[in-house]
Parts: C-alpha cells; sequence; structure tokens
C-alpha cells in the first residue's frame, strides 16, 4: 500500500492526527514522497536497500496489553521494558518518564534541519504511534536500561523518544534491541544535553533475519557537555544506524562510534554526522565493521565545521574487513569545513585480514581458521576493552563468539 | 646598552611567567641564563624573538636602540636576533637551501646590502657545513624534516653562522648532543665570536659552559633572575643544583 | 624556492594578472548558438568527412536529451547555450602556415608576452608545441623528429583526415559522448586540440606540449585530446594554459582520452592558471573538463598531474580505469582557490583488472572567500584481485571565510584488495610561521614557503619546464590574502 493511503487508512491510529499543526507537517512530508523519485544516484541515503519494502507497506499497530514494566532496582538504576514502543508514566526526585507530547513533534519538526531529505525520518513523523520522553533531572546520576520489545509479526513500529539530561546529569543508557519476529521497528531518539550533563549510550542490536531496525538518532549538545554513544550491530536483520549531532554549545563533545558484524545476505546502512556550531568542541567518529558472504554495508560519515566554530577538533575513522569475495562496503568520508583554526581529519581502510598476521600466527602452530578469529578479536579489541560495565562487556563478548563461530 | 631588558613581566594563558625581569647585555659579551625547567627561559627567548602568544603586562625591552616591541618577529631577525630554538620546527617539503638563502637576503636588503648569488651562496653554506660536520647531502632535505635532535641542533647553529647575527640566543642548544657534537657546536660558536655581537646561552647544565666561557652567568628562577655573578655561579650549581636559589 | 623565484615573484605579484590582455585579431566565427546548423559549419569549416559530422549530429541528438550534471558544492547562473560562439578561427588560418614567419605576429607576440617564445622554444627546452589559439592549430613544431620515429603529434583535426582508422577506433572509446551532458557537448562542437599516437615500443624522446588560449569574447572553448600510447611505448605530455582577461564568463569543456595499450605509460601534467574572475568574483573561465585514461593492457601506467589555480569554477576529476592486470594509476593534484573561486575537483580510480594500483595525492588550499572541494571515487569491482589504493588528501585553510570540502567515495567489492585513505583539514602551521620569520623571511614569503613545500609533493612530479612555473603559480595565487 503506497503512502498516502497507508495514512488515509490509519490515520485514527496515528499520534497527533487531530492537531493542525501536526497535520500541516505531515501533508507536507506526503508531498515529499509523492514527488520524490528515489534516485538512488543523488541520495546516497537510499543505497543498497530496497526502498519499495519501506514505501510499499502494510501499515500496523497493536498497542500492548500490558503496560510496559518499569522498575527501579536499586537507587540509581533502572530498568524498563518497552513493549510495542510504549512506556508508561513514571516520575520520582530523579527522573520523569511521559508519553511522547505533540510539542516534542512539533518542536522536532520546526527545528530539524540535518536530516531533511532522511525518508526514514519522514516516515517516522509520518505514521508515528508511540514513543516516550525521560528527563533525568538536574544533577542526578544514574543509570537506565531499556528493552526494546516487539509483540507480534507484521507490525509497523514507528517510535519516537526524547531524551533530556538537564544540567549537570548524567545518565547511562542502555538500549537492547532483541527482536525475532517479522516486523519492522523505526525509531527516532531525540536527545538534549543541557549544560555539563553527560549521556553515555549504549545500542545492543541483535534481531533475527526478519526483523527490520531503523534506528536514527538527533543529538544536540550545550556547553560543556558530552554525548557517546556506542553502537554494537549483531543483527541479522536489516539495521539501520543513522546518527546525527549538533554541539551547539562551547566546550561540547560528541563521540559517536559503532561496530557491525555482517553475514548472509544482510545489509546495514550506517551514517554519523556531526556539526559544530560552537567554538573549542570535539568530535570523533569511528565505525569498524566485518562483512561474510554476501553481506553488504556502507557508512557515511560527515563532520561539518561552521564558520564560527574556532578551535574544532574533529576525528573520523572506518574500518572495514571483507571476509569473503562477495561481500561489498563503501564509505565515504566526508569533511565540510568554514572555519580555520581547526584540525580534522579521517581515515579509511578496506581490506582482507593481514595474511601476515594470519601467517604468522599459523608458524606459531594456529589454523587458519583459529588465526582469523583471533585478529577479528583484536580489530575490535580497543572498542571490547572500553566497555566498562562488565555485565554488558559479557553480553558482548557472547555475541561475538557466537558470530565468529559462523566465521569458516 | 646593546639589549636591555627592564622590569619584563608577561603572562600566558592567565599563568604569569616571566616577573618583572631585568637583564643587560653589552657588545661582545656572552650571557649564560641557567635554571630549573619551567622557570620561563624558554619565554624569555621567545619574547625577545617576538612570538605573538604572549601578554606582555609591564616592562621595556631596548635593541640596539630600538624599542624591540616596535618590530615584528622578522623585522628584529633583519636587525640581526637569532633565535636557536630548543625544538626546532618540521617544515615539510621546504628545501634547506633555498630557505636560508631567502633568508639571508632578506636580512641585507634591510640593511641596503646587495642580495648574495645562488653561486657564492652555495659556497658559503657547504664551506660552513663542512665546518660544523654537516653532510652536504643534508643540504638537499627539508628544513628540520625528519632530522634526528642532534641534527636539528647543528642545522640551527649552521643557520646561525650563516646570517651571523648581532644578538644569538641559544635555547638549551646543548640538549640532545653528544660530546662531539657539542664540541663542533660550540666551536661553531667560538668561531663568530667577535667584540662587535653577543650571546645569550641558554642552558641548565654546566657543561656547555666549559666549553663556551661566560662574561655572566645569570641563575633565573621562577620567572625571574635571582642570582647574577661570573662563572663561578655555574660551578655552584653544578655542585647543589638549583635547590638553593628557589 | 631560490631567490631568482622570489624575486619573480615580486614581479609577479605587481602584474595582478599578469597574462590579462587580448590580442587583436579577426575573428572568422559562425552566429551564435547551438544547433544543427552550427554543427554542420563546424564540421565544414574543418573539412570533415561525412562519417566525422555524423558523429557529431549524434553526440548532439544525445546531448538535446541530458540535463547538466548535478553540482553539489558549486553555484554559478544557469549557462546559456545559446549565447556562445561555437567557432572562432584566427582569419587566415583555415590553411596552416608552413612554418613560424607565415604566422600573425601578433599572435607571436601573444606567446612572447606569455613567456613561450616558439622560436626560442624549439632551441632551448625542446619541446615540441602543438599550439591552439582559440580553437585552430596554428603551428606544429619538431614535427620532423617524431615523425622519424613514427610518433604523430598533430591537431585532432587534421588526424580525422589523415588517420581516420585511429580516430574511428580510439575517438569516444574512453568517454562515450553520452557519458554525461558535457562529453555529448564537447563531442558535438569540439574544434581543435592535440592528438598523439605513439607507436609500440617508441619512448617519446621529448615532452609533448600544448598551450590553450581562449581570446575571442563569448567563445566556448571545447578542446578534444586523445592520446594513445601504443603497447610498450612511453610518452610525457604537458598541458598549460593563460587566458585573456575578460569580464564575462566564458565556457570551456574540454574532453580529454588517454589509451594505454600493454607496457605503455602516459604522463599528462597540467597547469591550469586561467582568469580566475576579480576580487569580487565577477568574471573567469567556467572549467567543465573531462579527463579520463583507460589502462588497457597489462602492466600499463597512466599518470595525471595537475597544478589548478585559475577559473572561476573548476569541475574537472581526471580519472583511471584500470582495466589491464598490473596496471597503474595516479593523481597528483594541487588545488589553490582564492577570492571567490570555486573548485571541485578530485579523480576516480576504477580498478577492474588483478593487481591495480592507484595512488591519489591532493593538496588543496583555500583562500579569499573561495571554495575548494575534493571529491574522488576509489573502487574494486569484483574482479581485481590484490588491488591496492593509497590516498591521502590534505586541506589548508588561510582565512576564515574559505572552505575545504573532502568528500572520499570509497568501495570495495574484493575481499583481498586493500584501500587506504587518510585525510587532514587544518590551518597554515603558526609554528612554522614563526620559524620562518624568526630567520627574517616576511610573513607573505613565509606563507608562500610553507605553502610550496605542502604542495612539494605533488609539484616534484612535473616535469622541470613546469615545475618552476608551477612553483611560482602557487605564489601567486596567494598574494594579496595573507598578512
Ligand atoms: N603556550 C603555553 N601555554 C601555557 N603555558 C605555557 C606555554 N608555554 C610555556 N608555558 C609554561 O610556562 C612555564 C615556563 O616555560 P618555559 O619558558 O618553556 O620554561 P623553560 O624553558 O625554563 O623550561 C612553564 O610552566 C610552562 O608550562
Ligand atoms: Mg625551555
Amino acid at each position: 500500500m503506497n503512502i498516502q493511503d497507508n495514512y488515509q487508512k490509519n490515520k485514527k491510529n496515528i499520534f497527533f492526527s487531530e492537531n493542525n499543526d501536526v497535520k500541516s507537517h505531515r501533508e507536507k512530508l506526503i508531498d515529499i514522497f509523492e514527488n520524490d523519485k528515489f534516485d538512488k544516484k543523488n541520495n546516497e541515503s537510499i543505497k543498497n536497500i530496497n526502498l519499495k519494502n519501506f514505501l510499499d507497506f502494510k501499515y500496523r499497530y497493536l498497542a500492548p496489553e500490558e503496560t510496559s514494566l518499569i522498575s527501579n532496582n536499586n537507587d540509581n538504576n533502572y530498568s524498563i521494558v518497552s513493549v510495542n514502543g510504549q512506556c508508561s508514566s513514571f516520575k520520582d526526585d530523579k527522573i520523569e518518564i511521559t508519553k511522547i507530547l505533540e510539542e516534542d513533534y512539533n518542536d522536532f519538526s520546526e527545528n530539524n534541519t540535518i536530516e531533511k531529505n532522511e525518508h526514514f525520518v519522514n516516515l517516522n513523523s509520518l505514521f508515528l504511534n508511540c514513543g516516550f520522553k525521560i528527563v533525568i533531572k538536574k544533577n542526578n546520576n544514574i543509570k537506565i536500561k531499556i528493552s526494546n520489545i516487539v509483540t507480534d509479526d507484521d507490525l509497523t513500529i514507528f517510535q519516537k523518544n526524547n531524551f533530556i539530561c538537564e544540567e549537570g546529569s548524567s545518565l547511562n543508557l542502555i538500549e537492547e534491541y532483541e527482536n525475532k519476529n517479522n516486523s519492522t521497528s523505526n525509531i527516532l531518539n531525540v536527545i538534549k544535553l543541557e549544560k555539563n550533563s553527560q549521556l553515555n549510550h549504549f545500542l545492543i542490536q541483535d534481531n533475527s533475519p526478519s526483523h527490520n531496525l531503523i534506528v536514527t538518532s538527533h543529538s544536540s549538545c550545550k556547553k560543556d557537555s558530552t554525548y557517546t554513544q556506542k553502537v554494537y550491530n549483531f543483527s541479522e536483520g536489516y539495521v539501520r544506524n543513522f546518527h546525527f549531532s549538533e554541539l551547539i554549545e562551547i566546550n561540547s563533545e560528541v563521540d559517536l562510534q559503532g561496530i557491525f558484524f555482517l553475514k548472509d545476505n544482510n545489509t546495514s546502512n550506517n551514517k554519523t554526522f556531526v556539526k559544530h556550531l560552537a567554538e573549542n568542541c570535539k568530535s570523533n567518529q569511528v565505525y569498524k565493521g566485518i562483512l561474510n558472504d554476501r553481506s553488504k554495508a556502507t557508512y557515511f560519515s560527515n563532520t561539518h565545521v561552521d564558520q564560527v566554530a574556532q578551535k574544532t577538533e574533529g576525528y573520523q575513522l572506518s574500518k572495514g574487513i571483507l571476509l569473503s569475495d562477495n561481500a561489498s562496503f563503501f564509505s565515504k568520508p566526508e569533511l565540510k569545513i568554514y572555519a580555520d583554526d581547526v584540525k580534522c581529519s579521517h581515515g579509511s581502510t578496506i581490506g582482507p585480514i593481514d595474511e601476515n598476521a594470519i601467517f604468522y600466527l599459523r608458524s606459531r602452530g594456529m589454523s587458519k581458521i583459529a588465526a582469523t578469529k583471533i585478529l577479528i578479536s583484536s580489530f575490535i579489541n580497543e572498542e571490547l576493552n572500553s566497555i566498562s560495565d562488565d555485565q554488558m562487556a559479557e553480553i558482548i563478548q557472547k555475541k561475538l563468539v557466537r558470530y565468529l563461530s559462523k566465521v569458516k | 646598552m646593546f639589549l636591555e631588558i627592564k622590569d619584563l613581566s608577561v603572562k600566558i594563558e592567565n599563568k604569569n611567567i616571566l616577573k618583572s625581569l631585568n637583564l643587560n647585555i653589552n657588545k661582545g659579551e656572552v650571557h649564560a641564563i641557567m635554571g630549573p625547567n619551567g622557570s620561563g627561559k624558554s619565554t624569555l627567548a621567545n619574547v625577545l624573538a617576538g612570538k605573538e602568544d604572549y601578554e606582555i603586562l609591564n616592562g621595556k625591552i631596548n635593541f640596539k636602540d630600538n624599542d624591540l616591541f616596535d618590530l615584528n618577529i622578522e623585522e628584529r631577525a633583519q636587525e640581526g636576533m637569532f633565535l636557536a630554538f630548543q625544538y626546532p620546527v618540521e617544515i615539510p617539503g621546504v628545501n634547506i637551501t633555498p630557505f636560508l638563502h631567502s633568508a639571508i637576503n632578506s636580512k641585507r636588503k634591510r640593511m641596503n646590502e646587495d642580495e648574495i648569488d645562488n653561486l657564492s651562496f652555495a659556497k658559503l653554506l657547504k664551506s660552513r657545513a663542512s665546518d660544523l660536520g654537516i653532510n652536504i647531502d643534508m643540504l638537499k632535505r627539508s628544513v628540520n624534516t625528519g632530522f634526528s635532535g642532534g641534527e636539528k641542533k647543528r642545522y640551527e647553529i649552521l643557520q646561525m653562522s650563516i646570517l651571523n647575527p648581532d644578538l644569538a640566543i641559544l635555547d638549551e642548544t646543548d640538549s640532545g648532543l653528544d660530546i662531539d657534537a657539542l664540541k663542533i657546536v660550540t666551536d661553531g660558536v667560538n668561531k663568530l665570536k667577535t667584540k662587535n655581537n653577543s650571546f645569550l646561552i641558554i642552558t641548565h647544565y654546566q657543561k656547555l659552559l666549559d666549553y663556551i666561557k661566560p662574561d655572566y652567568v645569570h641563575v633565573m628562577v621562577n620567572g625571574s633572575i635571582v642570582k647574577s655573578g661570573g662563572s663561578e655561579i655555574a660551578a655552584e650549581i653544578e655542585k647543589d643544583g638549583f635547590q638553593k636559589f628557589q | 624556492m631560490n631567490s631568482e623565484t622570489l624575486n619573480t615573484l615580486d614581479t609577479y605579484s605587481k602584474n595582478k594578472y599578469k597574462y590579462g590582455f587580448v590580442t587583436e585579431i579577426d575573428n572568422d566565427k559562425p552566429q551564435k548558438g547551438l544547433n544543427e546548423d552550427t554543427i554542420k559549419f563546424i564540421s565544414l569549416k574543418k573539412n570533415e568527412p561525412e562519417w566525422m559530422l555524423e558523429w557529431r549530429l549524434k553526440a548532439f541528438s544525445k546531448w538535446k536529451k541530458m540535463k547538466d550534471p548535478k553540482w553539489s558544492n558549486l553555484s554559478f547562473p544557469k549557462i546559456d547555450y545559446q549565447d556562445i560562439y561555437y567557432y572562432s578561427a584566427p582569419k587566415g588560418f583555415d590553411k596552416k602556415p608552413k612554418d613560424l614567419s607565415e604566422v600573425d605576429p601578433k599572435l607571436i607576440e601573444t606567446y612572447n608576452k606569455l613567456g613561450i617564445p616558439l622560436e626560442e622554444q624549439k632551441v632551448l627546452a625542446g619541446v615540441a608545441v602543438d599550439v591552439v589559439f582559440d580553437s585552430v592549430s596554428v603551428a606544429t613544431t619538431y614535427k620532423g623528429e617524431l615523425e622519424k620515429l613514427g610518433i604523430i603529434f598533430c591537431s585532432i583535426g587534421e588526424a580525422i583526415q589523415k588517420h581516420a582508422d585511429l580516430i574511428k577506433k580510439y575517438l569516444g572509446s574512453v568517454i562515450p559522448p553520452g557519458d554525461h551532458s558535457f562529453s555529448a557537448l564537447n563531442s558535438a562542437v569540439f574544434t581543435d586540440g592535440s592528438f598523439v599516437y605513439i607507436p609500440e615500443g617508441v619512448k617519446c624522446p621529448m615532452e609533448l606540449s600544448t598551450y590553450f588560449r581562449i581570446n575571442a569574447e563569448n567563445t566556448g572553448q571545447f578542446e578534444r585530446t586523445l592520446i594513445i600510447a601504443d603497447k610498450g611505448s612511453y610518452v610525457s605530455y604537458l598541458e598549460g594554459c593563460t587566458a585573456p582577461k575578460r569580464d564575462d564568463n566564458q565556457l570551456h569543456a574540454a574532453n580529454v582520452e588517454l589509451i594505454a595499450l600493454e607496457d605503455a605509460e602516459i604522463k599528462y601534467s597540467t597547469v591550469q592558471n586561467w582568469y580566475p574572475g576579480d576580487e569580487d568574483g565577477k568574471g573567469g573561465i567556467y572549467n567543465f573538463v573531462t579527463k579520463r585514461g583507460l589502462c588497457a593492457g597489462k602492466n600499463s601506467k597512466i599518470s595525471w598531474t595537475q597544478v589548478e589555480t585559475g577559473s572561476a569554477i573548476t569541475w574537472k576529476y581526471p580519472s583511471c580505469i584500470l582495466k589491464g592486470d598490473n596496471s597503474i594509476g595516479e593523481f597528483y593534484s594541487v588545488a589553490i582557490t582564492n577570492n571567490f573561486q570555486q573548485a571541485d575537483t578530485g579523480t576516480k580510480m576504477t580498478h577492474i583488472g588483478k593487481n591495480t594500483k592507484s595512488k591519489i595525492i591532493s593538496k588543496g588550499i583555500s583562500l579569499g572567500k573561495s571554495q575548494n572541494t575534493y571529491r574522488g571515487e576509489v573502487s574494486f569491482l569484483r574482479k581485481a584481485e590484490k588491488a591496492r589504493n593509497y590516498t591521502q588528501c590534505d586541506s589548508l585553510l588561510v582565512g576564515n571565510q574559505c572552505g575545504a570540502h573532502t568528500v572520499p567515495y570509497i568501495e570495495s567489492k574484493n575481499n583481498t584488495a586493500v584501500i587506504e585513505h587518510e585525510a587532514s583539514t587544518s590551518k597554515i602551521n603558526e609554528d612554522q610561521l614563526y620559524y620562518c620569520r624568526q630567520r627574517g623571511l616576511s610573513h607573505e614569503e613565509a606563507v608562500s614557503l610553507i605553502v610550496n613545500g605542502f604542495c612539494k609533493q605533488v609539484l616534484q612530479e612535473l616535469p622541470m619546464e613546469f615545475a618552476v612555473e608551477a612553483q611560482k603559480l602557487v605564489s601567486i595565487s596567494l598574494e594579496g590574502s595573507v598578512g
């Protein structure tokens, strides 16, 4: 079913359909879809995917029967099980959780400047059917774990979450996506870091081949704040990680990292984009991927330095290892620089596992396959070692072992 | 007076580094400044050379009847001030020979002297290089690029001998040199010394002063000169360290 | 840089755009505008065989259906193709002069002003020059010596008449007329350019060279160059250009095709310093060039070197298709933009054959209000076993109103191939400036020296004759925007 029909038919089921501002915004979006030629040559962000599946789909959403679970394990530890993108409201002196609000929708659609041509963001805005907002109150230091669960086959989840870290707060956020059913989740996280706040965001993605996951994030950092995002993608289904960040006030920092492990026919599209809009900020964008079998990946990175953003330091790195002759990797590390007092650089490599290293290990009596596995692990060693949470490190390690067991 | 530093106070990034520093140097004199790491010796050298990052809070410097602060970096150099850097920067792709050739000619131009042509310059450079034990092949390389620590220091001295300055400031030129190199370098300095030029030698070892005899030794601690005297001070420092001056 | 260079630099900076003069020569040109009649006129003027006219018309019909490429980082008013003259030849040159004495003295004078006196050049540089003045090839020197070796070096017009077999076989074989709108346009209306054929096993003993100038007002320049290096041969080709000062923007859309057969090597160097427009961004050349080389045979090599300092807009990606096993592609580039110039330049390395290697060194310098983009694509196709690429692109910013952009596209479909890419952007190093000035160099000299050093890796790839001129150009281009 096409976009227009889907929307008209399911309006009742979609958030904020009654609101006039929202309505007019969505009409514009429908226009965009109707007029876009989806020219892959000129819109690289749709390279390597079968768009038809995403544009011509059957909309279906089910509100969860049980309210989603929030548990406060101890004082500073929260666990949330979000079912079909929903989360019940909660409030204490440290955090507040509510449903996503109309004003949040409008705030995003008005102020969104960097994802204008992102079809998946537009789809999310158009069909929005769930989502929540979490506010971390001033000067609190907490940890939240969110498990994102989809209950049924054929569901199309369009979820928008807001995370707001108030001044001086610090949040460790772990999000898990582990779905086995034949459904599609399109999630947009809007993240705001107020002055001197800190967010360490981990995304662990491990879906079955039938589940499509589209995660987009848009973070903005105010003075002295730091946003760190680490994506671990072990999914066997399609995953799209598009992460945008704006450094809007001085001395802020953003670090966007990802590792992905692909096999079979799987595809993964990745993008990070950092816009430096203030002086003295730092950014880091590092993605590493391992591609086996007939898998395909793309990674776009972009450092944009505005004219006012003097004393910027921006770094990008992309590394891909191709394990099979049918795998392919495309990367486009871009620098757009309009200020002069900057230090920006990027590096990019794509290649096989180092033959010399394999030879060396084999000469020490190791089998070729064992050598390969060791070298894959060492390729992402830095990323694994930097996980300070033991429990999480163990989870990631297990998933890595599972992936390696399939490497022949 | 040839160089007169009066009541100099200098700040960088909210940190006061030089504090009411006084120093006078006459023509033909060799002065040594000794002091522990971080006492501000390089800062003084850089302020004299005109590096732009510093904030001059107070003080006056007179050099050859000029108010030094009226001159920019290259004008000071053309007036005969030379700084042998503690850490000479690498400039990839810029060949040593034409670099120095341009440098000497810009000085000559200011002094209303004729420029030196390619051929005579090449001759001069070669002979000075061999005096300093510098391999001719090195002159084909880029400025300081890929040089060892010792090579960098030797190349600084080579430049000094070509530019023939009125005031040469040597910032820890001895560090990183083995004993043979130290001898060659100090020989170079001694050869250059005349009644009409002066040297300001910065070091924190006494060793260098065994080869270059200073007329005065100053002890610098925490941004000011705390003691001045003859070469006996160097011996004192060698024996007891800087402790007692602090 | 020696003092002589610095001296010259001085005179150059006083001259502003030294090459900005206009030679007054009557032009014999058709009406403005582009249609089948224009093309027929050109073909007739050039005495072309019927098949060539058909080839042109076919390209024209393709062009009519095409849109100009999408410009990502360039902005300029839409080009009015009907407001351009497509043919202009100095009068009386329909038939070529037999020697230099037959050439219009004014023309000779022009070249003298440019510092390339033909008479002297023959003796001094040992360069055979195929001079293109506007669109007609006026004089070719050194022909005899080359002929002895079986080397063909002539205007493309002459080649169409005398070497139809080679033209039919190779023209458009690397850049098909339908590739994009500018290649279609060029194929339809090209008026002149050079043709080179190096026979099997021959190493061309001298640098072949062409100087291009755009002269007549409102004349688009559509050169077509075709170079074929047969098995085991070698040739080094130089292209340099300067254009007179003009207020109207002038369009240039050249096509250059290179073909290297087995074991052959082609080295193609360009120094481009066309009129870039004035300090306010008025005037200047629009330079939309398609350059592509095919390493057709095993062990062949194509190397592009360019120094781009001119033009209001430069849109140019000299590329290599590495088809033959073990073939090598190289791209060395310096692009300097000042005032309101826009450059979008880079390369494309397509690895098809086994063991193919490519190397990209790009140095971009942005000054004033200019925008300088490196855009490069490296791709390893499925069969490109053990292929290698190394890319390094560095940008330098001088001033805070300009932009420096790096847009690499990197794709691998082969798991034995290795791509390595590095890039950096920064402003000029303050410590280096301080060091140079402490030795007595002025700020401007210091900047010029450091920038030349920054470009050295590329400049040293140029043949001697060009290297000196290129250094001067680098310094001239920096003028006025430092200090
Ligand atoms: N650019 C700078 N920014 C901040 N502090 C500096 C800078 N340069 C020097 N300093 C500080 O100034 C002090 C004096 O340094 P310096 O003059 O290099 O000492 P010395 O040469 O005697 O070892 C040190 O504490 C050093 O850390
Ligand atoms: Mg020091």
